[in-house]
């Protein structure tokens, strides 16, 4: 071998690639870009959990006898509260109370935390892991009454946690005996792991107290006496801790290695195409540019999947041929399971197969394509791979998290945790990310410059260019919506540590209006059109006003019906018309009323619908509302606001003026949270606590209505909006 | 169906590539383009196709606008360039069902046209063989036929015998003729003087963009007294052949 050969190969090569600066991007910029952010965001997310956490009160259910002073410190005003008996069935209470039932003291040998073993005083260690199945050959023993009793409780969310003191704990305490009390908690749950701490944290005080009260009496050197035995016992049901081991570690890889099988096909699909030189074939023929991208990331979606699938089924068969016979038999998962994990890996798939060919769209050729793609799919599995920290749950930070949300869904569904709202903003907003990035594939796919290879500023690349007088286009209202959704959802969350009235008006003012007149001003559309401001005629106005009195009657009888919102949602919905607040009426109508009229109605009837006019009126409409419902991040609120958006929005259409949109929906809003806080005239209507409205009130309002869009028929539609003229393209 | 070009230009940033081109090719008419690399004959050739849209400009094919009505017109044409390739996995049968498909072409008519474009073509030995395994005449011929399966009005060819040897070009040449004689329109260019004076009936030349003259053969060479079309094409860029 002759080296000066090597050496002259090895120079050029080196040369070659450090020329390449997408090359020295991968090997040295992602790394360090990567990492803070990923490390930074894990933290950051896990803070806003925390807090979301610690504001949660716990519940801790006491079966059986305290002493006075213990009971005192089982109860702390907004965290944890203590209740006697509660979620026990009567026939165990009075079993237990007579004796002829007691509390199970955990073996020494059996895989439970004795906690009295921990260093008094020190901060114990978390709750216990979870009991071992027994061996695959004998038959399992019949629970205990006492814990199936509590893993039917916590499991209920009846209670958070359970204190269970055996039946002479209270007299042992009192007679300086040593004392035995056990912590029933579900390992899964993280507001049973949390009150089992809180409670464990108590108990712990108290031990402390009464050990040093001993000794003192009974003059005894430290350390000599106990006090009390504490332990504790995770009642999680095996099938919800596998559903844990599933949803953490399966999930995660799933997502980790299928994505690669979507990959390497959009690199191809566009990248390698266009290196190949048969792109020109397929840009020749009679074909839409949406055709096209839509056949080819119907391609990758599919490889997506079939390698989730083989993924998959690999992982299943592993398990199985792993699993029996050892001790963790008990954690085998149901091919049902599998089955939900895989259907939950369609949108993921969904959104990183349509970026993957956003992105390639963008290559010259293969390995400009690989150099792309490899950060974009970077950014996908690491987030994916946060399900593995513990702590991060599926909540109203991460619902909105692509990728980490449905990681966090699965194992949320597996352990029977999801909750419907979070389910639904989980969904909606992968269908959301997805849908926005084979828009931007589509768009990308009509730029020439970046199908022949050349380069362009990436906002004319998105269409996202300044052009004076027209107005926005279909794609421009629907990045709009969409990114709006996103910052809303955030920035409202992120508001609300101000209270309620500060987090209305921040969001209302900062976040909706401020960004509206920016996006109009900003990209040169007209405002006066764009936001259609003009003087309503005196019937459009008439109509706005009937509508604005009667809709809420429709969404409230009928709506509500149909989607019946549970107890914690009234709940919420109550806070959120600030009942309870001292706000004086006209301020309540300010906040509550006037403010998201006059901001929301600028969004959505104003720059969303005027861009989506050019599909023609009920896809503008239908779409305009659909974005209204959703902003509105709430399963239970969204027909009701999708309803009342269609409403708005037809009479926006109609009337040509924005003001008739501003008073009817501040009419509505306004209507809504005076009957919420005037206890008597809700409770003259029947609408007190959640109820739907009476039937007969309902056809009532229906009616008039009715009588309000009729008016509004004869209004005369303005010429201008109907032929949408100057649109930009 | 006449194209009609009129006023062309395309720009690339501060690059005016293609300077208000006008010409027209009639039904049954060859017409190439002749001009040297960079004279702009492939970008006309690409705007025409509908891959490049126009700065400025009209092109109309039976009276439709491209502008307007891209799919339509795109449907009235068969494009192929020397350098265009196939998908490598496909066989020259399966890729020509594949683009009759996108041409929404019925499958009865795609499944004849197929079969007489493979004998014509002679493309029947390999013709289930995958693209990717076949030689550079080879590929052409299947190009060829992918251009020619749906029966264009129009074809636009740019420089399609690049590339490739005696034997493979005759396969062009003979395809030209026979669409010619089928009533085709044909706009093709080239840089090789001879086979603009084989093939064409009337002949642009372009330089820098710009369509310097066009005429037939006859009429080019009695405008610039010159003896053949490589001296004619020399005088109008302003570079006479030295004696």
């Amino acid at each position: 071998m002759r080296l000066s050969i090597v050496r002259a190969i090895y120079r050029k090569e080196i040369t070659e690639t450090l020329r390449d600066w997408r090359t020295l991007l991968m090997m040295v910029g992602l790394p360090v870009i990567l990492y803070p952010l990923l490390i930074i965001g894990a933290s950051r997310i896990k803070e806003m959990q925390t807090e979301a956490m610690e504001a949660h009160g716990s519940v801790v259910s006491v079966w059986g006898d305290l002493p006075e002073a213990l009971r005192k410190r089982l109860t702390k005003e907004g965290v944890l509260a203590c209740e006697a008996w509660r979620g026990v069935p009567d026939e165990l209470r009075r079993d237990l109370e007579s004796g002829a039932q007691s509390v199970p003291w955990p073996e020494p040998e059996a895989d439970k935390k004795k906690m009295d073993e921990a260093t008094a005083g020190a901060k114990p260690a978390g709750p216990a892991a979870p009991p071992s199945a027994p061996a695959a050959e004998e038959p399992p023993p019949p629970p205990h009454p006492v814990l199936e009793a509590a893993r039917m409780a916590i499991s209920a969310r009846e209670v958070d946690a359970i204190v269970a003191p055996l039946r002479t704990f209270k007299a042992d305490m009192e007679e300086d005996r040593l004392g035995r009390l056990i912590i029933y908690y579900d390992s899964v749950r993280p507001e049973s792991r949390q009150a089992a701490d809180r409670a464990q944290d108590e108990l712990l005080a108290y031990r402390e107290d009464v050990r040093k009260e001993r000794e003192r009496a009974h003059g005894l050197a430290e350390g000599f006496t106990r006090g009390l035995d504490l332990a504790s016992e995770d009642v999680a049901p095996p099938a919800r801790v596998s559903g844990k081991l599933l949803g953490t570690s399966v999930a995660f890889l799933l997502i980790f290695m299928s994505l690669l099988g979507g990959l390497y096909p959009s690199v191809d699909l566009t990248a390698g195409e266009k290196e190949r030189g048969t792109m020109e074939t397929l840009l020749c023929a009679p074909l839409r540019s949406t055709e096209i991208i839509v056949g080819k990331f119907l391609t990758v979606w599919t490889l997506s999947m079939a390698a989730g699938a083989a993924n998959l089924v690999s992982i299943a068969i592993t398990l199985l041929r792993v699993l029996p016979g050892s001790a963790l038999q008990a954690l085998t998962p149901s091919p049902s399971a599998f089955l939900l994990i895989f259907l939950l890996y369609a949108p993921v798939s969904f959104i990183t197969s349509a970026c993957f060919l956003a992105v390639g769209v963008f290559a010259k050729d293969f390995k400009d394509g690989q150099n792309l793609i490899t950060p974009v799919y970077m950014v996908f599995a690491m987030p994916a791979s946060l399900v593995l920290l513990p702590g991060i749950e599926l909540g109203p930070w991460t619902a909105f998290v692509p990728v980490l949300n449905i990681s966090l869904l699965i194992k949320a569904l597996l352990v029977g945790e999801a909750r419907a709202d979070f389910v639904f903003l989980t969904l909606l907003s992968s269908v959301a990310y997805g849908a926005l990035a084979v828009l931007l594939a589509a768009r990308l796919f009509e730029r020439e410059q970046v199908l022949l290879g050349g380069r362009e500023s990436l906002r004319a690349t998105l269409g996202l260019e300044r052009r004076r007088g027209a107005l926005p286009s279909p794609v421009f209202s629907f990045v709009v919506g969409a990114v709006m959704l996103v910052v809303l959802f955030y920035g409202s969350l992120s508001l609300e540590r101000f209270g309620v009235v500060a987090a209305i008006l921040g969001t209302q003012y900062g976040l909706i209006l401020l960004p509206t007149l920016v996006c109009v001003l900003g990209f040169g559309f007209p405002l006066r059109r764009t936001l259609s401001l003009r003087l309503p005629t005196a019937r459009g106005l008439a109509a706005a006003v009937v509508l604005g009195l009667s809709a809420w009657a429709f969404a409230a009888g009928v709506l509500v019906r149909l989607v019946p919102p549970p107890e914690s949602f009234t709940r919420e919905m109550a806070k959120l018309f600030l009942d309870g607040d001292s706000l004086s009426l006209p301020t309540l109508w300010f906040v509550l009323a006037l403010s998201p009229a006059l901001c929301e109605e600028a969004l959505f009837r104003g720059l969303v619908l005027s861009g989506l006019r050019s599909l023609g009126k009920w896809p503008a409409l239908l779409l305009t509302a659909a974005f209204f419902g959703v902003f509105h991040a709430s399963l239970y609120r969204l027909l009701p606001t999708a309803f009342l958006g269609v409403l708005l929005g037809y009479l926006v259409w109609r009337t040509g003026s924005l003001l008739c949109g501003i008073v009817a929906h501040a009419l509505n809003n306004g209507l809504l949270a005076t009957l919420s806080r005037a206890a008597t005239l809700g409770g003259a209507l029947g609408v007190s606590d959640g109820k739907p409205l009476p039937w007969h009130w309902t056809a009532l309002g229906t009616a008039v209505m009715v009588g309000g869009l009729v008016l509004l028929r004869q209004v005369p539609e303005p010429v201008e909006e109907r032929l949408g003229a100057g649109r930009e393209t | 169906m006449e194209l009609v070009v009129d006023g062309l230009v395309r720009r690339f940033g501060a690059v005016t590539a293609v300077d208000r081109v006008s010409f027209t090719v009639r039904p049954g008419e060859v017409v190439g383009l002749l001009g040297p690399n960079g004279a702009g004959k492939t970008t006309t050739l690409r705007m025409i196709a509908g891959i490049l849209p126009p700065s400025e400009g009209v092109i109309r094919i039976g009276g439709l606008d491209i502008r307007e009505r891209p799919l339509e017109v795109k449907a009235r044409i068969g494009f192929l360039s020397g350098d265009t390739q196939l998908y490598r996995r496909l066989t020259p049968r399966e890729l020509l069902f594949y683009f009759g498909r996108l041409y929404q072409m019925e499958e009865a008519r795609l499944a004849r046209r197929v079969e007489q474009l493979v004998r014509e073509l002679e493309i029947t030995p390999f013709a289930s063989q995958q693209a990717g395994t076949l030689s550079a005449g080879q590929k052409q011929r299947t190009n060829i036929a992918r251009a020619f399966l749906h029966e264009p009005d129009l074809l636009v060819l740019d420089e399609p015998t690049s590339a490739l040897d005696v034997v493979s070009g005759r396969f062009i040449v003979e395809a030209i003729r026979r669409e010619k004689a089928a009533g085709r329109g044909i706009l093709f260019s080239t840089h090789i003087m001879g086979e603009a004076e084989y093939l064409c009936d009337r002949i642009v030349l372009m330089h820098q963009g710009r369509a310097v003259d066009a005429g037939t053969l006859p009429e080019l060479l009695e405008r610039s007294r010159c003896k053949n079309l490589t001296d004619a094409f020399l005088q109008h860029i302003g570079n006479p052949r030295p004696e």
